[in-house]
């Protein structure tokens, strides 16, 4: 990328999630005859990538996903608008499960499938199974996923307590939601005691690093946590998150071959 | 005795779908004694630790952790599943 015209273009497609050519011509008074020469040109070097059919087709960073409503969601202090991502219910959240089933015709072999149900099942049951009556506002999570060319990512917020409340329960000594969540993640602990559970998140940890091609990052409150060779990738999509000091937040990424 | 597992579903994830597995199998099934319990797993597309636990937990207590078998399957959740709780 040498030209100034195309960082402009990468850097405004970059804050705004996606862009459409009329757009950018607009917004930097140019032609949209270059505007599409340098579109083609970013393509080309991997940069940035299509999504849809003219003449809706927007630009969006190659292999980052595209969260923004679920960010603007999750980071609302209060009200956030309704959805059709959110799952009020686990009944729900579970019938959406099916939603992956078709990603086989995408290349996805049925063993790498079950196991992405399972994870991100094991995440948004999380959701209900420590915020049910404890909902800041609205029940439920956010559940959504995205394939761009080389990823599949996967998304689960809730506006819930969030880690470190609900361990703080059974951890009383519990310094900080830092320490809350790399408890959550690395050892068989439950904020629902005495009930003989908290084996989901070591689960998702397991199977995460277990190959080179996934990744988890997951914010809660302050504290914050990556694992598996595309955890840094996840975590640097989150970064772009208001924190709101509430809930939590968890995206997964899956290699694709 | 054969537990056809996908007869609860082809995903299986919360531990309170895993209790009302539980319930159906306490009600409907009620193997000869000294049978074996045997899980089979084919059909099914995705199991999670959770659903799993509370299943296997109930068998092992009601039946006793002989009784019980989980029949070979390829299913990456279910191997998955298993290491987790069998290292409880």
């Amino acid at each position: 990328m040498k030209t100034k015209t195309k960082s402009q273009l990468v850097d405004f497609i970059s804050v705004n999630g996606e862009a459409r050519p009329a757009e950018l011509a607009n917004k930097f008074g140019l032609s949209p005859q270059i505007i599409h020469r340098h579109l083609k040109a970013l393509i080309n070097e991997g940069i940035i990538e299509s999504k849809g059919s003219p003449p809706f087709t927007q630009y969006v960073i190659a292999n980052q996903p595209l969260f923004k409503n679920a960010f603007d969601w999750f980071a609302k202090n209060s009200d956030p608008t309704l959805s059709p991502y959110v799952s009020e219910t686990r009944d729900v959240f579970s019938a959406r499960l099916n939603h992956f089933i078709p990603l086989q015709k995408q290349g996805i072999s049925q063993n790498e499938l079950s196991l992405i149900i399972s994870t991100a099942g094991e995440i948004g049951n999380n959701s209900f199974d420590h915020n049910l009556g404890q909902w800041k506002d609205v029940p439920g999570c956010w559940f959504e996923f995205q394939l761009t060319s080389k990823f599949l990512w996967v998304l689960v917020s809730d506006r819930g307590q969030g880690i470190y409340r609900s361990l703080l329960r059974v951890l009383p000594k519990l310094k900080n939601e830092q320490e809350a969540i790399n408890k959550a993640f690395t050892e068989s602990i439950s904020g629902r005691a005495p009930e003989q559970r908290g084996n989901g998140l070591k689960y998702v940890t397991q199977v995460i690093t277990k190959t080179s091609n996934r990744g988890i990052a997951c914010i809660s409150g302050n504290g914050h946590i990556h694992f598996g060779n595309l955890g840094q990738k996840c975590f640097s999509a989150l970064s772009k998150v208001s924190n709101n000091n509430m809930g939590t937040i968890t995206l997964m990424a899956w290699g694709l071959k | 005795m054969k537990i056809l597992v996908k007869n609860f579903g082809a995903i299986l994830n919360s531990r309170p779908a895993g209790r009302e597995a539980v319930l159906a199998i306490k009600a409907y099934l009620t193997p000869p004694t000294h049978d074996k319990i045997e899980l089979d797993f084919t059909g099914v597309i995705s199991v999670g630790p959770s659903w799993l636990d509370e299943v296997l937990t109930f068998l092992y207590t009601e039946y006793g952790k002989d009784r019980v078998t989980c029949l070979p399957t390829n299913n990456s959740s279910i191997i998955e599943s298993l290491k987790i709780i069998n290292k409880e």
